[in-house]
């Protein structure tokens, strides 16, 4: 499922609504797939709470992010991974979220920094 | 080696812009080519035009403005992070209908494309944020 | 070998875990910005797992009044000495 030979680590850490990070986060990685880059994209901390199933739309009708995440793969970013220690910690199954994901240790989380030319924490 | 730097902090409310430019003089201090600095996030502040700090503070806009002038350093501004925040080009205001414009050269409003470009062309490329 | 930044403090926030989770074994940490009170003798503990690997940016220390009370154990660098450390690093990496 993880791809060593991805060119760009996109790093996503916080969750939808109550900043901008994971929306523009996401944004970089739309971007560089559309450029033809592979993207491989890391929930970590609480950006786990981005693949929640049941979103909705905020306050005064602001999107949120789960639309955009479900068109990463028509993107042809297809590598999601999640913190394994994340999950524990907000008590969620890699199983129940809204896309497929894989979950990763944290031995597996430095091998993937060392492996990506470019890396981008959001 | 080529440098770039990615800022997605505002001036004057984090240390972020403060910290990037020190790096930038100290990378263009060592010899090492400064390719360009890619503003995102509330870092699109730093292109304010119209940013009037007290004088006893140091002027940000204006420093990085200065860097461009001193050693070519490309300013990218991202144009998405940009007009969602208020700042707009002679173009863009045009083009929206707005009075006045917030940003001016040596900033550009460009792409994200160019933030990853830039941080694959470059040999490193190093992010400051709030 | 890379080179993680750091500006938020183990005080304050736990962002210094995911640094932290995120670094292989040869892998060196910078402390920055209020990341620099990670330096403290009483806080230092934290980053104990990289030991040997950690670095403290020396304006940022002396800006805070916190020179004084930044642990032996810590590399403290200068701006150039900044640059240095990324020269010798295939990449950075900026937790914040």
């Amino acid at each position: 499922m993880s791809n060593e030979q991805g060119d760009l680590l996109v790093i996503l850490r916080h969750g939808p609504h109550g900043t901008s990070w994971l929306r523009e986060g996401l944004d970089a990685a739309l971007v560089a797939a559309a450029f033809g880059r592979r993207v491989t994209l890391l929930f970590m901390g609480e950006g786990v709470t981005a693949l929640l199933p049941g979103q909705g739309s905020g306050p005064l009708g602001q999107k949120g992010t789960a639309p955009t995440l479900e068109m990463l793969e028509m993107y042809d970013i297809e590598t999601l991974l999640v913190e394994a220690e994340a999950l524990a910690r907000y008590g969620l199954d890699a199983g129940s979220l809204m896309l497929p994901v894989a979950s990763v240790g944290q031995g597996r989380i430095a091998e993937l920094t060392a492996s990506h030319p470019l890396v981008l924490t959001f | 080696m080529r440098y770039g730097i990615l800022l997605m902090g505002a001036p004057y409310s984090s240390q972020a812009s403060h910290s990037a430019l020190r790096f930038a003089k100290a990378v263009v201090a060592r010899g090492h080519a400064l390719e360009g600095v890619f503003f995102y996030h509330d870092g699109v502040q730093n292109a304010a035009r119209l940013a009037a700090p007290p004088q006893d503070e140091p002027h940000l806009v204006d420093a990085w403005a200065e860097l461009a002038a001193e050693h070519g350093v490309p300013l990218q501004v991202c144009i998405a992070a940009a007009l969602r925040r208020g700042l707009l080009d002679e173009r863009e205001a045009a083009r929206h209908g707005k009075q006045g414009h917030s940003v001016e050269a040596p900033f550009e409003l460009t792409g994200l494309g160019q933030l990853v470009d830039l941080g694959l062309r470059c040999d490193r490329l190093i992010t400051f944020a709030p | 070998m890379l080179l993680h930044i750091l500006n938020r403090s183990p005080a304050t926030s736990e962002v210094y875990r995911q640094a932290l989770a995120a670094m292989g074994p040869e892998d060196r940490l910078l402390l920055i910005e209020d990341g620099v009170q990670g330096a403290m003798s009483t806080l230092v503990g934290h980053f104990a797992e990289v030991t040997g690997r950690l670095y403290a940016l020396r304006d940022d220390l002396e800006a805070r009044g916190l020179i004084a009370h930044c642990d032996t154990t810590v590399a403290v660098t200068d701006m150039a000495g900044f640059v240095t450390l990324t020269e010798d690093a295939d990449r950075t990496l900026s937790w914040f």
